[in-house]
């Protein structure tokens, strides 16, 4: 047994454990039960620490080919040893915070508040005892991981997830149930403070066990059946999920409270602007650190044009009549931001694109553009409807069917033009065009247009942008054509081209590519993306000022490409649903609120951890996953050329 | 004089003090396979960056079909018609076999963006003659960079398939010249065999015309029409091979190395 690991990975572990006391994690989680009144999300926070240390006591690092020894009882035993300094460290700092109050001054959470916690009644020497008992018992659980069947081990695991995911939930699922019907449910699960009855966490935890034992290897063959599928059998599963996604979010509204779904349309906002960037970061491999201007320069725009509150610009537009010079705007402002960077490649990219963030918000800040954006005041009314003291987003059904005959107008014209292509033998048939699809969309197309046009009010739809519900449907819309475009520009000459870019820009440009225009494209589809997003931002909250476009937003909104897959439509939408909906944005709280003044904290640790041990991101693009293991599946990919026939070295 | 396909005249590039290219007059004419050979830091490679755009040449002159390209991007005088490959091959190692060559088709092809979103017929039907085009080009290389491999990303490629596919590249930009650097460096004696005869079908079946950089004498016998030597950056001589491996400045720049070898 190791005797020097486990004092090594003990002392971490106390580290670890008592700095999440020390800037008072624990102190602000112990109000929130997870399981009332036994466990606290508080002690979650910290039993995992000996649990952790304990079992990397035992971990041994193996050399490729050598064979793992098998656990023992010794192994326990160095659990417990690492377990026990752990908790016997936080004793020690309960300890030394009893015997100088000063240390306060310094570390505000290490008060007398928390010596009372963890003396359980007694004397601070008796918390040092129950602290070093527990850890030693949490970390021999650590060190015996091995030891444990694996059934139990998954057994455990799915208790802890579950128990942990519904109280973290809680709120999802209070509102699901209650607008459901089901308030009885609602008051077995939960107490008034909104934590899990006992009664109700053994229930849960029987019901997902024994889903998990009975559903054990029959996913698998599902699993291999969409694995196998061809490219077409793929896309259609994605077309199929996309369409459900959709679905789903256009109905959770109605089920969200009013809290759920302000969080649900930032975390919409958030995948708009993280669609965008991953155009210009995972699409082209251009790393900007600015984004953040182009969602201010969406804002303002659509700020100063909808707002009667501008000194000098009051046009005051409706959303969608501003919408059009928002895009605009945004392509102008990715011109001026990509042109003098063109040359730049990789860290000096990154410099000067973080200072044209800057750059921007100064500008808006500064005196010489206040009287078109009000300075450090901002602008106030955003949205606003003419004659109404309150603002948003006013859908004239009779345009939006005008806008939809039109495309409809494009596609059916697009069909049109390929049956006589390919009736005259110019075009070789790609895809089968029927015919009467192509009438209907051209007729349908002109009646829609004219009808639309004769009444463009024949309904409206207010969205106040206070009325979060509303605002996230609109949010999805937006997200739904960001993503559709994303798409559609990945798998595509255009995207090719960016993907080579990112590969050797060198040769990318030997190869034939105009890295100008096409990096221009990359920054310009950014910045149309996040100026839709800045739109949006701007009529929910009614107001913009400058501070609102911080460098940290710029940062987020990376994080959340870089943790949620670089490259990857759905990589980006997960990335949002976990960091925005669960951790809350900059200035926007989550479904944990809780984390409040933590959050930079958490992003930070979250972060560190991904590119530790899975940079690929969290669902990511196979191709990325491919770049980052490349050793391996190179070796992979060798022994399968192996295996197979020899295809090489028969003279072709 | 006639008008050659590609010609210099007194290119010559500086890097710091070395004069690595110190005005070399070259000249090649449709359907011609010329070598450039020279021992190395001869300046092969430069000449070649040079007339590709990679570094604009300081003083001098390259002309294409009459036509000057000194000075221009290496992206526009790739659509003019001269292509190349690399020394130390320089593929796309992330995307696929198919998608490095398809990517090569980007200056023959023009649909951006609203096509692209909107899937129109003129778009889909690029995107298949891209695909054709592309698969066409692989399969010059017989069973080498077909079928399953079209799929594979290009870093798990071995040396040769990897010289083969930057070739393939090079070639799917439909170029009218086209630069090998060093084509069979680092394959074996019957894989260079092959190149060999495939570099004569590059001209005869495709009809580029030809420049290649290469080290290994029996290569640079069986393939040139014309050999032309460099050394210090300067043109030492030119003519057939015969003319040049007897040649005996030649020989004391470079074969007589090559004969205290072997």
């Amino acid at each position: 047994m190791d005797w020097r690991k486990a004092v090594r990975q003990g002392l971490i572990g106390g580290i670890t454990i008592s700095f999440i006391v020390a800037v008072g994690m624990f102190q602000v989680f112990d109000s929130r039960k997870v399981i009332d009144p036994f466990l606290s999300a508080g002690y979650v926070l910290i039993l995992w620490v000996p649990i952790v240390f304990g079992y990397r006591a035992t971990r041994q690092v193996l050399p490729d080919g050598v064979e793992r020894r098998p656990a023992t009882g010794k192994d326990v035993i160095a659990g417990a040893v690492a377990g026990a300094i752990t908790g016997l460290v936080l004793g020690l700092v309960v300890v030394l915070t009893a015997l100088k109050p000063d240390i306060r001054n310094s570390f505000l959470f290490l008060s007398p508040q928390m010596v009372e916690k963890f003396s359980y009644g007694q004397s601070q020497w008796f918390g040092v005892g129950v602290l070093t008992a527990g850890g030693a018992l949490l970390g021999a659980l650590g060190g015996a991981l091995d030891l444990i069947p694996a059934t139990i081990k998954r057994i455990l695991a799915t208790v802890a997830a579950t128990v942990i995911a519904f109280n973290f939930a809680e709120l999802v699922v209070g509102d699901i149930l209650r607008s459901a019907g089901l308030r009885a449910i609602d008051q077995f699960l939960y107490t008034s403070s909104r934590g899990l009855k006992p009664l109700a966490a053994l229930v849960l935890s029987v019901i997902f066990v024994a889903a998990r034992l009975l559903l054990r290897g029959r996913t698998a063959g599902i699993r291999q059946r969409i694995a196998t599928q061809n490219s077409n059998g793929k896309k259609s599963w994605y077309l199929l999920l996309a369409l459900i996604a959709l679905a789903a979010g256009a109905w959770l509204p109605n089920v969200f409270g009013l809290y759920l779904n302000e969080v649900l349309s930032n975390v919409g906002l958030f995948i708009l602007l993280g669609l965008g960037l991953n155009i210009v970061v995972g699409y082209a491999g251009l790393l900007d650190l600015g984004y953040v201007a182009f969602f201010a320069v969406g804002a303002y725009t659509m700020a100063v044009l909808t707002s009667p509150a501008s000194q000098a610009l009051t046009p005051e537009m409706a959303f969608f009549e501003a919408l059009p010079w928002v895009l605009l705007m945004a392509a102008i402002a990715g011109l001026i931001i990509g042109t003098p960077v063109i040359r730049m490649r990789g860290d000096y990219l990154a410099i000067v694109t973080l200072g044209f963030g800057e750059i921007i918000r100064i500008a808006f800040l500064s005196d010489w553009l206040s009287p078109i954006t009000g300075g450090a005041q901002g602008i106030l009314r955003a949205g606003y409807f003419p004659g109404e003291n309150r603002g948003g987003v006013i859908v004239q059904w009779g345009l939006v069917l005008a806008v939809a005959g039109i495309v409809a107008l494009i596609v059916g014209a697009l069909r049109w033009n390929a049956s006589r292509l390919i009736e005259s033998g110019r075009l070789s048939e790609v895809t089968p065009y029927r015919k009467p699809v192509t009438y209907a969309l051209l007729a349908g197309g002109v009646v829609a247009v004219v009808v639309g046009l004769l009444f463009p009010d024949f309904a409206t739809w207010v969205i106040p942008g206070i009325h979060p519900p509303s605002m996230f449907r609109i949010v999805l819309v937006f997200v739904a054509i960001a993503a559709f475009v994303s798409w559609r520009l990945r798998d595509s000459r255009v995207g090719r081209s960016w993907m080579a870019i990112r590969e050797d820009e060198q040769i990318a440009q030997t190869m034939g590519i105009n890295i100008v225009t096409t990096k221009l494209l990359a920054f310009v589809m950014g910045a149309m993306l996040a100026s839709l997003g800045g739109a949006l931002f701007a009529v929910k909250l009614g107001s913009i000022y400058p501070h609102s476009f911080e460098i940290i937003q710029s940062i987020i909104i990376l994080v959340v490409v870089i943790v949620g897959g670089m490259g990857s439509i759905k990589g980006v939408m997960i990335g949002a649903i976990v960091l925005i909906g669960i951790l809350g944005g900059p200035t926007q709280p989550g479904l944990l609120r809780e984390f409040g003044e933590f959050k930079l904290l958490i992003y930070g640790v979250i972060l560190v951890w991904m590119m530790l041990k899975r940079p690929e991101g969290l669902w990511p693009e196979k191709r990325r996953a491919q770049e980052l293991h490349q050793e391996e599946m190179a070796q992979d990919a060798w022994l399968q050329v192996e295996q197979e026939p020899a295809s090489e070295g028969v003279p072709g | 004089m006639a008008e050659h396909m590609m010609e210099t005249r007194a290119l010559a590039k500086r890097f710091g003090g070395l004069n690595a290219l110190a005005g070399v007059d070259f000249h090649i004419d449709r359907g011609e396979i010329v070598s450039i050979i020279g021992p190395n830091g001869a300046g092969k490679t430069t000449f070649f960056n040079a007339v590709s755009g990679m570094y604009p040449p300081d003083s001098g002159d390259a002309l294409f079909k009459g036509q000057s390209i000194a000075g221009l991007s290496p992206d526009q005088i790739t659509k003019i018609g001269i292509a190349r490959t690399f020394q130390n091959v320089r593929l796309f190692p992330n995307m696929t076999v198919l998608e490095n060559v398809m990517v090569a088709r980007h200056c023959r092809t023009h649909k951006s963006v609203l096509p692209t979103i909107f899937r129109s017929p003129g778009f889909l039907a690029e995107e298949k003659e891209i695909e054709d085009r592309a698969k066409e080009i692989l399969s010059f290389f017989g069973k080498r960079l077909h079928g399953y491999r079209w799929e594979q990303p290009a870093y798990v490629l071995s040396y040769a398939n990897r010289r083969r596919l930057e070739i393939a590249r090079a070639m799917a930009t439909d170029p009218e010249l086209l630069l090998l650097d060093e084509p069979t460096a680092g394959m074996n004696p019957r894989e260079s065999m092959e190149l060999r005869e495939l570099i004569g079908r590059l001209r005869d079946e495709w009809g580029f015309t030809i420049i290649i950089i290469e080290h290994d004498m029996r290569v640079v016998r069986d393939v040139s029409d014309r050999v032309v030597v460099l050394d210090h950056g300067e043109k030492l001589t030119e003519g057939t091979y015969d003319q040049v491996s007897t040649n005996p400045q030649v020989i004391e720049a470079y074969l007589g190395r090559q004969a205290d070898q072997g």
